[in-house]
């Protein structure tokens, strides 16, 4: 009995539970891209519907994708959406305002 | 001479009857060169001149049956009116005939055009979204197929160890998931408990952003590998009090100034482990030689040789409290928390390129962290060396309570200044007149003491000065 004690190290009694790591008192274990990309699409969108800019509304659907792509899975599917929304909405507007096709900056 | 002023005629039969001797004087002299000159310009000008000049002359002109109707008129005109002189045309370009020249094509501005090939702008940037897209679905994918490789290597390792393998801290029960928490596209998580010698052992796979085009393409630029960081925390009893790290000596040098209690306890430069047999590429940072000498046995020494190329780093603490923080002006310093930890950071081999059979590659690292747990219980420090881990501790609390002194003595007065406002606020706010006049002479009767306590102190310091 003994011997099969010491040969296996499980102690059921020793658990302990898993506690995410507080990010409050460490914010450098944060990637902060999600939120990073998440604003700049957000002024981005508001940039190509106030000035009528169609390459501003285009970067900002980019960086809508690419801060889904970034996103931790604990995070509001909603704010994702709502700024994937508004970037869409920036770009339909500014082609619906003015169906010419987009000139490069070239 | 009817005719010569007349403007209706145009019969050209009776252009000789106009050559009037009685009006001969007022001809030009040089008539027969004007008169092939000027043949020229009507039959250029006719088609193109019809808006500048307007008269029936033009309407002759104007018929294109022939050369000869116009040089009917011509000879008409010329007579009569000397109306095609060089000198009208002077401002006017004699554009040249058009039956020679080839056609310009101008180039209709894009946006008037009708055509999709004007919206290749757009229809790269749709391309460049579609990218994106598969780009995350593949990469998300491949990261999953990666972790759950790993986990099916381990599942065994981790499940003959510890009593509960995989929970994410949500259900009641403390029974084990059996699978990795997923953080992220790119993070997976396990929690390990219930095992002799430590609390828990946390497993975070730290894949690469695959599921990003961004991170791909910047990769290209600076590659980077997958990690797996294993951090196993103890109980007090798990350990003695000692600080040691081992791992590659950029690892090491930047664990070096990230770290606070590398930084405070491990002053000296990271040394070579040549001496214990381990490879050049690899640097130690130790509290002192004892935990080196301790830490370095042979079975250790073996799974460093054997495993360089994996092992980012390797750092066991006492006094493990995280990366240094950076402390904003006025707060009080406290002295962070800290527990006893090991922390394992390896690389997986492959920069990138890892498929899931690579997997299992890393399982001898993972007996590597087991073995360690229990040595790291049964190494104990010998008298000479406890006594000096001790002061050592005691000599980095010190350096910091003076460091925090002014704060905290600054601290301390906004606090006793915030407590005499709240009183005075009470008092204010008192209604019955008599309960205030009571607390006010309270509040004056404590600040008395107060400095009469003072007074006392200063008192018995000059005493004792003398």
């Amino acid at each position: 009995m003994t011997a099969n004690n010491m040969a296996d190290p499980r102690r059921p009694s020793k658990i302990f539970r898993y506690k995410p790591p507080n990010t409050e008192t460490n914010p450098t274990l944060e990637d902060p891209t999600p939120d990073y990309m998440n604003l700049l699409g957000m002024v981005f969108s508001m940039c190509g519907l106030m000035l009528k800019l169609k390459w501003c509304a285009w970067i900002a659907v980019y960086c809508s994708f690419i801060s889904f792509a970034n996103s931790r899975s604990s995070e509001d599917t909603k704010q994702m959406m709502s700024s994937f929304m508004l970037s869409i909405s920036a770009v339909v507007m500014s082609y619906l305002q003015n169906p010419q096709p987009m000139s490069p900056p070239w | 001479f009817m005719g010569r002023y007349n403007d209706d005629f145009d019969d050209g039969e009776d252009i000789a009857e106009f050559d009037d001797n009685d009006f001969a004087e007022f001809e030009d002299v040089s008539e027969d060169p004007a008169v092939d000159v000027e043949k020229e310009p009507p039959p250029r000008a006719a088609p193109s001149s019809t808006p500048i000049e307007d008269d029936e002359d033009e309407a002759t002109v104007e018929n294109e049956d022939g050369q000869d109707e116009f040089e009917d008129a011509d000879a008409q005109d010329q007579d009569m009116y000397s109306k095609y002189d060089n000198e009208e045309f002077e401002g006017y370009e004699k554009t040249n005939p058009s039956f020679k020249d080839t056609l310009i094509y101008r180039e209709v501005p894009a946006h008037l055009q009708n055509s999709w090939e004007s919206y290749y702008m757009e229809i790269l940037m749709v391309t460049g979204l579609l990218a994106y897209i598969m780009n995350y679905i593949i990469g998300k994918n491949k990261n999953s197929r990666l972790a759950q490789a790993w986990f099916n290597s381990h599942r065994e390792l981790l499940e003959s160890n510890f009593a509960l393998v995989g929970d994410d801290g949500t259900s009641k029960e403390a029974t084990s998931t059996g699978k990795l928490n997923q953080e992220n596209e790119h993070i997976y998580n396990l929690w390990c408990s219930g095992r002799v010698c430590c609390e828990g052992m946390l497993i975070q796979l730290k894949f690469l952003k695959r599921q990003d085009l961004l991170n791909v393409l910047a990769r290209m630029m600076r590659p980077a590998c997958d990690q797996v960081q294993v951090k196993v925390t103890l109980n007090d009893e798990d350990m003695d009090t000692f600080v040691f790290a081992v791992g590659s000596r950029k690892a090491m040098a930047r664990l070096q100034k990230e770290m606070q209690d590398l930084c405070e306890f491990c002053g000296d430069k990271p040394k070579s482990g040549a001496k214990y047999g381990i490879p050049e590429s690899l640097a130690i940072l130790s509290e002192m030689g004892e935990v080196t000498d301790g830490v370095m046995d042979n079975k250790m020494v073996h799974y460093l040789t054997s495993h360089a190329d994996k092992i980012e780093s390797i750092h066991f603490s006492d006094q493990f409290s995280g990366p240094k923080v950076m402390q904003e002006e006025g707060q009080p310093l406290k002295l962070p928390e800290t527990k006893k930890t090991l922390l394992f950071t390896f690389n997986v081999p492959g920069m990138g390129n890892t498929s899931p059979k690579d997997m299992d590659i890393l399982l001898p690292l993972m007996n590597m962290v087991i073995y360690s747990i229990d040595k790291v219980k049964k190494l104990r420090l010998n008298r000479e060396g406890k006594q000096k881990a001790d002061r050592n501790r005691a000599r980095v609390e010190e350096n910091f309570l003076k460091q925090t002194h002014t704060q905290r003595q600054e601290a301390a007065q906004t606090r006793r200044e915030e407590k005499k406002r709240a009183e005075k606020e009470r008092i204010m706010n008192e209604e019955d007149p008599d309960r205030q006049r009571r607390l006010e002479e309270a509040a004056q009767r404590r600040e008395q003491k107060k400095l009469e306590k003072k007074q006392m102190k200063m008192k018995q310091i000059k005493v004792k000065a003398m």
